[in-house]
C-alpha cells in the first residue's frame, strides 16, 4: 500500500505530467500544420463503376438519348454534329486532335482519376490530362486570368452532418474557353464559353467506395440548369497507367478536315468521297 | 525521488496523449520542406545541362555510335526534319527531359507520394516514397516509374532531401530538344537528389544523374528552380496538341500554314501518299 504523502506526490506530479502532456499535444497541434483526419478519405483510384460508358448523364444513352435541354439553335447544332459523325466526321467533337475535354466532360472520368486533399487545394489528378486544382483557401475568382478549358475552380468544404468532420467539397468552376461539348456524340456547349459548372462531391453515405459527383451545368446552349449525378468505384489495389493520347493516335486534322492514317502510315479519308488535303505548297505532286 | 507507481502513471499519460495524438494527425507535413509554390527552371528549359550550350555544346559523353546519331539528327533538323526529339506530336517528352522544366512546376508532398506536376501535355510524374520495392511488371512508360526516398541529410529532425530512381522507360527519348539520344534499349535509370538550398529557401536544386547505355558514363547535371513570389501563381493550361502546327504522316512531318494548309518542312520533301482518296485516281 502506498503512503498517503507518496500519493500526494505522485497525485502531483500526475497533474504536472497531464499538463505536460497536454502541452505536447497543444504544441503538436501547433507544429502540425495539416489535420487529414478532418477531411474525407477520397484516397485510392476512381473510375466509372462497371456498366458505365462515356455518356455525359450516366443513366441515360448516349446522343439524342441524353435529352439535353438545349436551346433550339444548340439542338440544331447537335443535329448538325450527329448527321457529320454519320458521314464518319467528328461533328462538334474536337477530341480527336488530343485536346483536354475541359469541363465538365473531364468529370466523366473516361481514363481513372486520383484526388488529393490538402488543406488549401484539392487536385484531381487525371491519367491523360494535366490535373484540375480545386481552390479551397478563400480566394475568390480572379478577374483577367485567361480561360482554359479546364476553367478555374474554387472549393469550400461543408461538415454536413456536423460530426466535426468534413464530407462535402461544394466547388464553383467559371472562366472556361472552348471548344468544348458534354460527350464524345459533340453535344454542345455554348460558344460564347461562359459556362458555370457546379459541383457537390460527397461519398455515398452507405458505401464509401463510391463518390458521388453531383454535377450542374449552367451554359447559354441550354434552357436550363442541367444537373447530373456521375459515380465514381474506388479501386484501392491499382497501377497508374500513363495515357499519352498523341502516341498512336490515327487521326489527323488538316486545315477543317480530319482524316485517318491507315496501318502503314498513309493517309485516308475520314468520309465517304472526302477530297484529299490541299498540297499546293508541295512542288511535286 | 519519484516511486514506480507515479513513474507508470505518467508514462500511461503520455502513452494516452501520445496516441490520441497519432490518431489525430495522420501526418505531420512540417516533418517535409516546404516545396509549395511555382517552380520554374533556372537557364531555359530547352537544355540538359542549363549550365552549357545547346546541342553539342552539351559535350553528352554519348558513344560513338550514338553520337553518330546525334549528329544525323542534327543536319535532319538543319532542314527542316525533327531528328530524334519525338515530342512534336506532342508525346511526352518523359524522363529526364521532363527535369528541364519546359512547364510550370508544382510539387504536391504527401506521405506516401510525392507530385511533381508539369504544366504541359500530361507529364505529371508520382514518385512513391511508401517504402515500396520496384514492381515485377511494369507497364514501361516515357516518364517511368520513380521510387523516392526522403532523408534527413543533417540530422536536424526533418526531411531535407529527397532521393528517387527512376525506371522501366519506353522510347523514343531524347536529353533536349536538340535530339541528344537515349538509348534504344530503353534501360536507362535516372537518380536524382531534390533539395532547398540552405540559405535561399526560394531556390530547389535537382543534381540528377543518368545511367544509360548511349552514355560512356553517368551524366550528372544540376538543375536550379527558382520558386515564383506570388503565392497564389497563375497556372498556365499548356495544350500541346491545341494549334499544334505539326503534323505527322506516315514517318514524314510536315507543317500546317496559317490558313491550314499543309506544307513541305523541307526543301523538295515529297507530298503525302494519296493513293486512298477517291479523286487523286482520277
Amino acid at each position: 500500500m502506498l503512503h498517503p504523502s507518496t500519493i500526494t506526490r505522485s497525485l502531483a506530479f500526475a497533474s504536472m505530467a497531464v499538463g505536460a502532456a497536454l502541452a505536447v499535444a497543444l504544441a503538436a497541434t501547433t507544429a502540425q500544420a495539416f489535420d487529414e483526419t478532418k477531411y474525407p478519405d477520397w484516397s485510392g483510384q476512381w473510375r466509372r463503376p462497371p456498366g458505365v460508358s462515356i455518356q455525359w448523364d450516366p443513366t441515360k444513352p448516349l446522343g439524342r438519348g441524353q435529352q439535353a435541354p438545349l436551346t433550339a439553335e444548340y439542338q440544331a447544332l447537335f443535329e448538325a454534329s450527329l448527321a457529320d459523325q454519320a458521314q464518319g466526321g467528328q461533328g462538334e467533337d474536337a477530341r480527336f486532335t488530343c485536346i483536354p475535354p475541359g469541363m465538365p466532360r473531364i468529370m466523366t472520368i473516361v481514363w481513372p482519376a486520383e484526388l488529393v486533399i490538402l488543406p488549401k487545394v484539392t487536385y484531381v489528378n487525371f491519367e491523360n490530362h494535366m490535373p484540375r486544382r480545386i481552390y479551397t483557401d478563400g480566394r475568390s475568382f480572379p478577374t483577367d486570368e485567361e480561360p482554359s478549358l479546364m476553367g478555374y475552380s474554387i472549393g469550400q468544404w461543408l461538415d454536413t452532418d456536423g460530426d466535426g468532420r468534413y464530407d462535402t467539397l461544394e466547388v464553383e468552376t467559371r472562366n472556361l474557353k472552348g471548344p468544348r461539348t458534354f460527350e464524345t456524340t459533340g453535344l454542345p456547349m455554348h460558344k460564347d464559353n461562359k459556362t458555370i459548372v457546379k459541383e457537390r462531391i460527397t461519398l455515398d453515405k452507405s458505401n464509401p467506395d463510391i463518390l458521388l459527383d453531383e454535377i450542374t451545368t449552367i451554359d447559354n446552349a441550354l434552357t436550363r440548369p442541367w444537373t447530373v449525378i456521375k459515380k465514381y468505384r474506388r479501386y484501392r489495389d491499382f497501377i497508374w497507367v500513363e495515357n499519352n493520347c498523341a502516341e498512336g493516335n490515327a487521326h489527323v486534322g488538316i486545315g477543317k478536315e480530319n482524316y485517318m492514317l491507315s496501318a502503314d502510315g498513309l493517309l485516308m479519308p475520314a468520309r465517304k468521297n472526302q477530297a484529299p488535303p490541299d498540297l499546293r505548297f508541295f512542288q511535286q505532286r | 525521488m519519484l516511486d514506480r507507481n507515479a513513474i507508470a502513471f505518467v508514462a500511461m499519460v503520455l502513452a494516452v496523449s501520445s496516441a490520441s495524438v497519432a490518431d489525430a494527425w495522420a501526418w505531420d507535413d512540417t516533418l517535409y520542406p516546404d516545396l509549395k509554390g511555382q517552380w520554374r527552371v533556372i537557364g531555359g528549359p530547352m537544355r540538359f545541362d542549363p549550365g552549357k550550350p545547346w546541342g553539342p555544346g552539351q559535350e553528352a559523353p554519348l558513344t560513338p555510335e550514338y553520337q553518330a546519331i546525334f549528329e544525323a539528327n542534327l543536319k535532319a533538323q538543319a532542314v527542316g526534319g525533327q531528328g530524334t526529339t519525338p515530342t512534336y506530336t506532342c508525346l511526352s517528352p518523359g524522363m529526364p527531359r521532363v527535369t528541364n522544366g519546359y512547364g510550370q512546376i508544382e510539387f504536391v508532398v504527401t506521405p506516401d507520394t510525392t507530385h511533381v506536376l508539369v504544366q504541359h501535355i500530361h507529364d505529371d510524374r508520382r514518385i512513391f516514397t511508401d517504402g515500396r520495392t520496384w514492381p515485377a511488371n511494369v507497364e514501361p512508360s516515357f516518364l517511368g516509374y520513380s521510387i523516392g526516398k526522403w532523408v534527413d541529410s543533417d540530422r536536424d529532425g526533418r526531411y531535407d532531401q529527397l532521393e528517387v530512381e527512376t525506371r522501366h522507360f519506353k522510347g523514343p527519348r531524347a536529353f533536349d530538344s536538340s535530339g541528344i539520344p537515349l538509348h534504344n534499349d530503353n534501360q536507362t535509370v535516372v537518380k536524382e537528389r531534390i533539395f532547398l538550398d540552405k540559405s535561399d529557401r526560394d531556390l530547389l536544386h535537382n543534381q540528377v544523374t543518368v545511367t544509360d547505355n548511349a552514355l560512356t558514363r553517368p551524366w550528372t547535371v544540376s538543375k536550379r528552380y527558382r520558386r515564383e513570389p506570388d503565392r497564389q501563381p497563375f497556372w498556365r493550361e499548356v495544350n500541346c496538341a491545341e494549334n499544334n502546327n505539326h503534323v505527322e504522316i506516315g514517318k514524314e512531318n510536315y507543317m500546317l500554314s496559317a490558313d491550314g494548309l499543309l506544307m513541305p518542312t523541307r526543301k523538295d520533301q515529297p507530298a503525302p501518299d494519296l493513293r486512298y482518296f477517291v479523286q487523286s485516281k482520277k
